[in-house]
C-alpha cells in the first residue's frame, strides 16, 4: 500500500477531504466528453495526480522530466494531492469531467475500476508491446478486475522490519530474521521492554501487519471463493496473538501509550524516537530514518506457520476521462521502464516495480545511504509475498475491520467476539465477484 | 388590490427575487433531485438503478451503525446546546456590564471560533491526551482524567467540550440584545430594591427570550448537523461511539459511493430536525415574550 | 409598539456620563470572572502561538510545552520557502472571500428589507419557508449542487464558491428582516409621501441605516468564506487557485515519509489564516453589538 503510514496519520486531519467528496458525483453522464483520442500519442497536455510528500513530488517531477525530454511532444502536469484526501479528490475531478489522465492508484484500485472510472489497459498494453510479467515478475497484473488489467505497476516493496540495532546490541539479542518463529519474536521484545519506557514492537494494529500474522497462519481474510473468512481459527489465533502482544505481554504500547506521545504519532514516529526496538512497515522509512540517530538496520519479516508478509505499492492508471489515452499510456509506459524507475531509488523514495531496477546496484547500493543497510531483504522478501484482496468494496471493508476492531485494540473485547461480528458484517459488504 | 398595493407587491417579489431565484435553481432543485437518488441504488459513475423504498427499510430496520449514530447525536445535542445557551448566556452578562477593556475581552471570548479547524482539531488532540494539558488540570483537583478520545464512554463529552471553548460565538446575538434593553426597566426595578441577581432573572431574561429561543433553534439545527469536529477530532471512532449523523452520510456518500443510501439518510435527519425544531416552536409560546408583532 | 426603542443606529449611545444602573456595573468579581475565562479559553490558543514558534526538533520530538519557550520567529518567514505558492493561495483567498462578502451584503439587504417592509400576498407563506431552508442539511444537496455546477462549466473555477452567494441566504435575510422591523416605520413612510420609490427608499434612507447588520453579514460572511476549505476541496483542482484555507492543510504534507508533519509551519500557516479574521471582527464589533433582532416574532406564528 502506497499510502504510507506518515498519511495515515494524517488522515484525520486532513480528513475533511473527505468532504470533497463530492465527488462524485459524476454521473455517469460524463462520456458527453467526448474523446479527442485522434492521433496514437500525439502532441498532447497530461495531467498527473499523485499523493505522498516532498520526496515523492520530487522523484515524481524528476521522472516527468526525463518523459518531456525524450518525447517532447508529450506535457505533464504534476498535481500532488495529500493522500488523505487522494480518492475523493481524483473522484470528484473525474466526476466533474475534468480527471487526471495519469493517476497513481494503489490496494483500492477496484473502488475505482469497478465504477468504471478508469479504463482496462490490456489493449494499449498490447499495443505499445509491453510485457507486464517481464517487466515486473509476478506482480506485474496484481491491478486486474475481472480478469483485466486496470493499471500499471509502479512502486511495489513488502513489508520489512526495523530494528533498533543499538537497543538489540546492548541486550545481546541477535537481529531478526525470516527465521523467526511467533515465539521468537516475543521472547526477544519481552527482553527489550523497559515498561512504560520502551517497547519491544510497535504493534501490529495496521491491517498490512495483522494480516500478515493471518496469512502466516494459514488464514486468509477472504477466501478463493471470494467470500469473507475472518471468523475461522486461523484468523482467530494470529488476531488474538497480535493483539496478546499488547495487553497480555505489554511488549507493544497500548493506545493510551501512543495518544500521550503526541498528536498523531504513531509506532513509525516512536520507533525513529527510539522508542521501539522493532517495527514493521513498508520501505518509505529507510529515507526517513537515513537522518535519524538511533542506529538501525532492516531484516525480512518473521514467520508463522509458514512465511508471508504483505506488499505495498502503487501504480499509474488512466482515468476515463482522459482526452487522449493513447498518449497517457505512452507516458506510463515510459515512466515504468527501468530508465525512469532508476530514479525512484536515487532519490530514496521507494522500491521501483522494475525487476531490472531491483537487482540493480543502484538500487541495492544506494548513494544517499549513509550506513550500511542490508537492501537484499526486498528481494527475499518478494518470495512469500501473499496476494491481499484488492475487493471493490475495499473501504468498506477497513471501515467494518476499524469500527468492529476498535475494542479489540482497547483490550476490552476478545479476537474471537470481534472477528465473529465482523465476519457478519463482512457478509452483507463482500460480494462475490460476479 | 389596489393599485399602490399591487405595486408594493411587485416591488416585493423583485426585492425578494434573489432569494427565491437562489431557493429555487440550489436548494429546491437540487432537493427534488435528491428525493430521487434516494430511492436508487448509484455508486455515482455508473447508471443508477431504481430500489423504490429500500435505502429507507434498511436504514431503519437494518442498520445498527445508523440507530447508534441517531443517538449519539441526541445525546450531543441534548447536551451541548443547553449547556452553549447558558454559558453563552452568562458571558454575555458578564460582558454587558460596564467592565474596562471591554473590546478585548469580547474579542478573547469570541477568538475560539475564529481559528481554523486544522488548528483546533490538533490542539484539542494534545490537549485531550490521556496525560495531555486538560488531564494534569484535573490531577490537581484530585480527579483521574479519561482518555478521552480512546474510550467510548468520554468520546462524546470530549466533544461537547469542544463545542463548549466554542460558546463565545453565541454571545454576539445576545449582547446586542441586551443592549437593546431599556434602562427604565432596570431603573424600576432597582427602585424596588431588587438586586443584580434578581434584575437578571425577571428582566435580562425574560427580555432575551425571543434572542435565546432564537439561538436554541440554530443550536439545535447546528448541533444535529455537526459534521467538521466529530470529523477530524475523532472520525466517528471509537467503534462509532461518536459517530454522528451527518459524518455517518458523509462517509457512505464519500468514501463508499453509495450515493442514495447517503441520501436517504440526510432526508432521515432533515425530518429529525423538522419534528424537533416543531416541537421547540410549540414550546416557544409559553416562554418566549415578544414585544411587538410584525404584520 | 416597543419596537423603537432600541433603533441602534451607530453612534446613537453617546450617554456615558449617565449613572449606570445597578445591574450593568462591575465589580472585581466580574473582572476575576472574565479573566479566568479569557485565560482559560485561550490556552489553546497560546498552544497554537507556541508550537508555530517551536524548532523542527521539538516537533519531530514531540515535546511541545504550552508556554513558548523558543522562539524560532524564522518560521513565519520559512512558510513562505515551500514549495507551495503561499502569496497565491492568500490572493485567492482574498478573491473569493470578497466576493462572497458582496455578494451577501448586496442580496441580503434587499431581501430583508422587502420582507419586514414590503406588502405581499403570499410574504408570510414565504417567509415561512426561508426559516424552514435552514433545516435542510447542506449535504443534502451538496450531490446535486456538484452536478450542476459541472453542467454550467465552473468546476474549477471560483465561480461556484461565489455566485451563490448573490443570492443572500435564509439567516441572513432572517437577521435583516429582524433588524428592519426594530427600526420605526415613520421614516420610510414619511418618505415614501415624499414621493420616493421602493428602490429610493431602500437605497436612500435604509441603507445607511442597516449599515450595522449589513457589515455584522460581512463579518459573518467574511469568516465562513476565509475558513471554508470543504467548498474549495471540492470545487478547485489547480493548486494555483486554492485558498489558503485549503493551502494550510497542503502544508501538512510537505514532511518526510516518518516525520511528523510540520505541525510548526502548519500553526503559523493557521495564524497567518486566523490573524486578519481576528483583526477584521476586532474592528467591526461595534457594528456587530448593534445587531439587535430581538423584536418582531420570529416569524412563525
Amino acid at each position: 500500500m502506497a499510502i504510507d503510514r506518515t498519511d495515515l496519520t494524517r488522515r484525520g486531519f486532513l480528513g475533511m477531504g473527505v468532504a470533497a467528496g463530492i465527488i462524485t458525483l459524476t454521473a455517469c453522464g460524463s462520456d458527453s466528453d467526448k474523446k479527442s483520442s485522434g492521433g496514437g500519442g500525439g502532441a498532447a497536455d497530461l495531467v498527473m495526480t499523485v499523493w505522498g510528500g516532498d520526496t515523492d513530488k520530487t522523484t515524481y517531477q524528476q521522472r516527468i522530466d526525463a518523459l518531456v525530454k525524450k518525447f517532447p511532444e508529450l506535457k505533464v502536469k504534476l498535481q500532488l494531492i495529500p493522500g488523505d484526501g487522494y480518492a475523493q479528490k481524483v473522484q470528484t475531478m473525474i466526476a466533474g469531467g475534468k480527471g487526471p489522465d495519469i493517476m497513481q492508484v494503489a490496494e483500492n484500485v477496484n473502488v475505482y475500476s469497478s465504477k468504471n472510472q478508469i479504463m482496462p489497459l490490456d489493449d494499449l498494453a498490447k499495443k505499445a508491446g509491453l510485457d507486464l510479467e517481464q517487466r515486473f515478475g509476478s506482480i506485474g497484473k496484481i491491478y486486474s478486475y475481472q480478469d483485466k488489467v486496470y493499471a500499471i505497476p509502479d512502486r511495489s516493496g513488502a513489508m520489512i522490519v526495523y530494528y533498533n540495532k543499538g537497543l538489540f546490541d546492548a541486550k545481546g539479542i541477535k537481529p531478526p530474521t525470516a527465521d523467526w518463529t511467533w515465539d521468537d519474536a516475543l521472547s526477544a521484545f519481552k527482553e527489550l521492554t523497559i515498561p512504560g519506557k520502551q517497547w519491544g514492537y510497535g504493534g501490529g494494529g495496521w491491517w498490512a501487519q495483522w494480516w500478515s500474522f493471518v496469512y502466516q497462519n494459514g488464514g486468509k481474510i477472504i477466501d478463493d471463493a471470494g467470500k469473507p473468512a475472518v471468523a475461522t481459527d486461523e484468523v482467530i489465533e494470529a488476531l488474538q496473538w497480535t493483539g496478546d502482544l499488547v495487553f497480555k505481554h505489554g511488549v507493544v504500547p497500548t493506545p493510551k501509550q501512543f495518544a500521550d506521545m503526541g498528536a498523531d504519532v504513531g509506532a513509525d514516529g516512536a520507533f525513529a524516537n527510539g522508542k521501539l526496538a522493532v517495527n514493521t512497515t513498508g520501505f518509505w522509512g529507510i529515507s526517513g530514518l537515513a537522518k535519524s540517530k538511533i542506529d538501525w538496520n532492516i531484516a525480512p519479516l518473521w514467520r508463522g506457520k509458514e512465511q508471508a508478509v504483505t506488499a505495498f505499492g502503487s501504480g499509474l492508471a488512466i482515468s476515463r476521462t482522459a482526452k487522449n489515452p493513447e498518449a497517457a499510456f505512452k507516458a506510463i509506459e515510459f515512466l515504468t521502464s527501468p530508465e525512469a524507475q532508476q530514479k525512484i531509488i536515487a532519490t530514496g523514495e521507494d522500491v521501483p516495480a522494475s525487476i531490472e531496477v531491483q537487482k540493480s546496484n543502484a538500487f541495492l547500493k544506494p548513494a544517499w545511504m549513509t550506513k550500511p543497510v542490508d537492501m537484499n531483504v526486498f528481494a527475499e522478501s518478494s518470495a512469500f509475498v501473499y496476494r491481499a484482496p484488492f475487493i471493490p468494496a475495499w473501504n468498506e471493508m477497513q471501515k467494518a475491520f476499524d469500527d468492529g476492531l476498535a475494542d479489540f485494540w482497547l483490550g476490552k473485547k476478545d479476537a474471537r467476539t470481534s472477528l465473529t461480528a465482523i465476519q457478519k458484517r463482512l457478509e452483507s459488504i463482500v460480494k462475490p465477484a460476479s | 388590490m389596489s393599485m399602490l398595493r399591487r405595486r408594493e407587491a411587485l416591488w416585493f417579489y423583485l426585492f425578494a427575487s434573489p432569494w427565491i431565484i437562489g431557493f429555487v435553481v440550489f436548494l429546491l432543485g437540487p432537493m427534488i433531485a435528491s428525493v430521487y437518488i434516494s430511492l436508487t441504488d448509484w455508486d455515482s459513475f455508473t447508471a443508477p438503478k431504481w430500489v423504490g423504498l429500500d435505502n429507507y427499510v434498511r436504514l431503519l430496520t437494518d442498520d445498527p451503525i445508523f440507530w447508534k449514530a441517531l443517538w449519539n447525536t441526541f445525546y450531543y445535542a441534548a447536551v451541548s446546546v443547553p449547556l452553549g445557551l447558558v454559558i453563552g448566556l452568562w458571558l454575555a452578562n458578564l460582558l454587558n456590564k460596564g467592565v474596562r477593556l471591554r473590546k478585548l475581552f469580547r474579542t478573547l471570548i469570541y477568538l475560539p471560533t475564529l481559528v481554523p479547524l486544522v488548528a483546533t482539531a490538533m490542539i484539542f488532540k494534545m490537549v485531550l491526551a490521556p496525560s495531555g494539558p486538560l488531564n494534569d488540570a484535573l490531577g490537581l483537583f484530585g480527579i483521574p482524567g479519561p482518555s478521552w478520545l480512546l474510550e467510548s464512554v468520554w468520546v462524546k463529552p470530549a466533544l461537547i467540550l469542544l463545542s463548549v471553548w466554542g460558546a463565545g460565538g453565541a454571545t454576539v446575538l445576545l449582547l446586542a440584545a441586551m443592549k437593546g434593553i431599556p434602562r427604565e426597566l432596570y431603573e424600576a426595578a432597582e427602585v424596588d430594591g431588587a438586586g443584580p441577581v434578581r434584575q437578571f432573572w425577571s428582566i435580562t431574561v425574560p427580555q432575551l427570550t425571543p434572542i435565546i429561543f432564537f439561538n436554541l433553534i440554530m443550536g439545535l439545527i447546528g448541533a444535529f448537523q455537526v459534521f467538521s469536529q466529530v470529523y477530524i477530532l475523532t472520525k466517528g471512532g471509537p467503534d462509532n461511539a461518536s459517530q454522528t449523523m451527518v459524518p455517518l452520510l458523509f462517509n457512505e456518500a464519500f468514501s463508499f459511493y453509495h450515493m442514495g443510501y447517503a441520501s436517504a439518510i440526510s432526508w432521515l435527519l432533515f425530518a429529525v430536525i423538522l419534528v424537533f425544531t416543531l416541537i421547540a416552536f410549540r414550546t416557544a409560546r409559553r416562554w418566549v415574550f415578544y414585544e411587538t408583532e410584525v404584520k | 409598539m416597543a419596537t423603537a426603542l432600541s433603533t441602534a443606529a451607530p453612534g446613537q449611545h453617546v450617554r456615558s456620563t449617565e449613572r449606570v444602573v445597578r445591574a450593568k456595573r462591575s465589580t472585581p468579581f466580574s473582572y476575576a470572572t472574565l479573566i479566568i475565562v479569557s485565560a482559560v479559553l485561550c490556552v489553546p490558543l497560546v498552544f497554537v502561538i507556541s508550537i508555530a514558534l517551536s524548532s523542527d526538533q521539538t516537533v519531530n520530538a514531540n515535546t511541545f510545552t504550552i508556554i513558548p519557550r523558543e522562539f524560532h520567529w524564522e518560521n513565519f518567514t520559512r512558510v513562505f520557502g515551500t514549495e507551495l505558492p503561499m502569496q497565491r493561495f492568500l490572493l485567492n483567498s482574498v478573491i473569493i472571500s470578497a466576493g462572497a462578502v458582496a455578494g451577501q451584503v448586496l442580496s441580503s439587504g434587499l431581501v430583508g428589507y422587502a420582507f419586514a417592509r414590503l406588502r405581499a400576498p403570499g410574504k408570510n407563506a414565504l417567509f415561512i419557508v426561508v426559516i424552514a431552508t435552514m433545516m435542510i442539511p447542506s449535504q443534502i444537496t451538496m450531490i446535486p449542487q456538484f452536478l450542476l455546477f459541472k453542467e454550467l462549466g465552473w468546476v474549477n473555477t471560483y465561480l461556484p464558491l461565489i455566485v451563490p452567494n448573490f443570492f443572500s441566504n435564509a439567516f441572513n435575510v432572517f437577521l435583516v428582516r429582524q433588524f428592519v422591523s426594530r427600526l420605526p416605520s415613520e421614516i420610510d413612510e414619511a418618505a415614501m409621501v415624499d414621493g420616493l420609490g421602493f428602490f429610493g427608499i431602500y437605497r436612500r434612507i435604509m441603507l445607511p441605516m442597516l449599515a450595522p447588520v449589513l457589515i455584522a453579514i460581512g463579518i459573518f460572511t467574511l469568516t465562513a468564506t476565509w475558513g471554508d476549505f470543504m467548498g474549495p476541496l471540492i470545487y478547485l483542482n489547480d493548486e494555483s487557485k486554492m485558498p489558503l484555507a485549503l493551502g494550510v492543510q497542503y502544508i501538512t504534507s510537505t514532511s518526510q515519509a516518518l516525520q511528523a508533519p510540520p505541525w510548526n509551519l502548519v500553526m503559523v500557516g493557521s495564524i497567518l489564516l486566523t490573524l486578519p479574521m481576528i483583526l477584521v471582527y476586532y474592528l467591526g464589533q461595534r457594528y456587530l453589538y448593534e445587531m439587535d433582532i430581538s423584536g418582531g416574532s420570529a416569524g412563525v406564528k
